[in-house]
């Protein structure tokens, strides 16, 4: 079905797109460069905190502008519709491989979490859950692609188990996965979670006993896809990498194209993505001195400790929405579309989650890279008492990585809201302008997210 | 919210609010529009297949005037990118000193 002519731009047209496009991806790596270089740097020139906080935010609203001038609409369509079939053999055997490994590795967290030595830099379980779970294999979904559904040692223990296949409310849609996502990051928060093993194990048995009533109750699809807070996360970052599974093996795809369609279909999902979003701020905020700063008077009032990281966790969160809502509820006055603010929300969303993964990489790179020897060494002698414990020095340049994730996530956030944008408004300048409110949020978030990366981590007073 | 057909033509299964006031609506879809030129733009973009000659000539009118708009649009952006560009550069080079 061939479209009318004047919609095909000249080649040069999109050659100079193509152009602007690396641009814009060349203009991360070096914004990431400048920031090594800052970090590194600081005592000599000292740049100051607001020019380097101004700089971050600029090279993201520069981003903006730059993916403007991709104005071809068959070049933003080809980019986000280019995918590449990938042949695994022998897909079944791999399967089951990777089934068997998580039910080992649920089994590993339980057992040497309970019977191994009790200091955590040490312990196999600790180290299995914080190294090679919650930063690597985080990375690996939204760097590679998600290996979550098939390792999913619950998912395959529900496999063998009967259900009641009982109806699952349809109003409740994902929001119990939304509150499961505050509660567990809360409870990681307030609890010595990573520094003692028994209770770590105990988490794990509570956390299994709760899923497999679940999947009893609702079946194991409806439980994984719409209730349980870890499949979702990792579902969520999957969308961002370049990988993804097709009905004949794998398929690839450019990063953060799968975030474009058919990620959130209603407002819990929304919800979910700006959970994720601000969970990762509220985990690095917390041991900041503005966190302490919050946290020591209230504490001192008189307050539970617990209590109050429960209240800021929700006040931010509560905030998180309103800045999204109303971004979203200024791009449709600008635009004067007629389509709802729920329909919007639930399309500009998923872009978010570039961010998420972003700034998950700049939190978790060093720490994963500076555990993985100790976590080698667990994994040789689980039940040996620490003589010494290998851990990786971390170099000062390094930093520059975290910095560059964090404006990489944003610039990949930018680039699929605009090929969402392009898809949903039938004039380009409309989908441009529908843009305006969401960038400027993105701004401020990427001068708070870039604060929180370059300030000195401190222990806080009541954790 | 499956759609397969190319960009710009994005077809949620109901449209929210109140349409029935929309000043102008696709008569093959049924979206409704705030403006005339978004429905010809969109028809061209979502419905090629099926377009009269005069709904054809008015596509291309339509597309043309946005062409135009845009290239408005990119001198005000260029500019905005200098701005953005030498302002931080000369805050850096006057910090240097």
């Amino acid at each position: 079905m061939q479209r009318p002519d004047p919609r095909r731009g000249p080649f040069i047209h999109r050659l100079a797109a193509g152009l602007v496009l690396g641009a814009i991806l060349l203009a991360g790596t070096a914004a990431g460069h400048g920031g090594s270089l800052a970090s590194g740097a600081r005592e000599s020139i000292a740049i100051p905190l607001w020019l380097f906080l101004a700089t971050g935010g600029g090279a993201v609203g520069a981003s903006f502008l730059l993916a403007s001038f991709v104005t071809d609409r068959l070049l933003v369509e080809r980019l986000d519709d280019w995918r590449r079939a990938i042949p695994v053999p022998g897909e079944r055997i791999v399967v089951r491989a990777m089934q068997s490994l998580g039910l080992i590795g649920l089994g590993a967290v339980i057992v040497f979490g309970l019977v191994g030595p009790p200091e955590a830099i040490a312990n196999v379980s600790v180290l299995l859950v914080w190294v090679g779970w919650w930063s690597g294999l985080a990375m690996v979904a939204y760097l590679v692609g998600n290996p979550w559904p098939a390792l999913n040692p619950w998912r395959t223990i529900a496999a063998v188990l009967p259900s009641l296949d009982r109806h699952y409310p349809d109003r409740l849609a994902a929001w119990p996965s939304v509150a499961g996502l505050l509660a567990l990051v809360w409870i990681e928060v307030v609890s010595p979670l990573a520094d003692d093993p028994r209770l770590l194990a105990l988490v794990a048995i509570g956390y299994t006993l709760v899923t497999m009533v679940g999947v009893v109750l609702f079946g194991a699809d409806v439980w994984f896809d719409r209730v349980d807070p870890v499949a979702r996360v990792f579902s969520a970052y999957g969308h961002v990498a370049p990988l993804t599974r097709a009905p004949d093996g794998l398929s690839l795809r450019l990063p953060g194209v799968g975030l474009s369609r058919g990620v959130a279909t209603d407002w819990s999902d929304v919800a979910f993505v700006v959970a994720l979003v601000w969970t990762t701020t509220y985990d690095g905020m917390v041991a900041t001195p503005l966190g302490d700063a919050i946290v020591v008077p209230l504490a001192e009032a008189g307050l539970p400790p617990v209590l109050v990281y429960a209240g800021g966790l929700l006040v931010g969160y509560a905030l998180f929405l309103l800045a999204f809502w109303l971004a979203v509820r200024a791009s449709q006055r600008i635009t004067s579309t007629r389509l709802s603010v729920r329909q919007l929300a639930i399309l500009f969303a998923p872009p978010l989650l570039a961010i998420a993964a972003g700034y998950h990489l700049a939190h978790y790179l060093g720490y994963f890279l500076n555990l993985v020897p100790a976590f080698v060494a667990a994994m040789t002698a689980p039940m040996a008492a620490p003589a010494s414990v290998p851990v990786l020095a971390i170099p000062g340049w390094f930093s520059g990585i975290a910095l560059a994730a964090v404006v990489l996530g944003h610039l990949l956030a930018i680039w699929i809201a605009h090929t969402v944008a392009y898809d949903v408004f039938p004039g380009r300048l409309q989908a441009i302008r529908s843009q305006y409110p969401l960038v400027i949020v993105m701004v401020v978030y990427t001068m708070v997210s870039l604060w929180i990366v370059t300030t000195p981590a401190i222990d806080p007073q009541y954790l | 919210m499956s759609n397969d057909t190319g960009r710009g033509t994005f077809a949620p299964e109901a449209f929210e609010g109140d349409p029935a006031d929309a000043p102008h609506r696709c008569d093959r879809c049924g979206r409704p529009f705030e403006r005339e030129e978004w429905l010809t733009l969109h028809r061209g973009l979502a419905h090629p297949g099926d377009l009269t000659d005069a709904e054809k000539e008015q596509f291309r009118a339509a597309h043309a005037d946005e062409q135009a708009q845009l290239h408005r649009f990119r001198l005000i952006a260029l500019g905005a990118l200098v701005l953005i560009y030498f302002g931080l550069l000369l805050i850096y080079a006057l910090l240097a000193l």
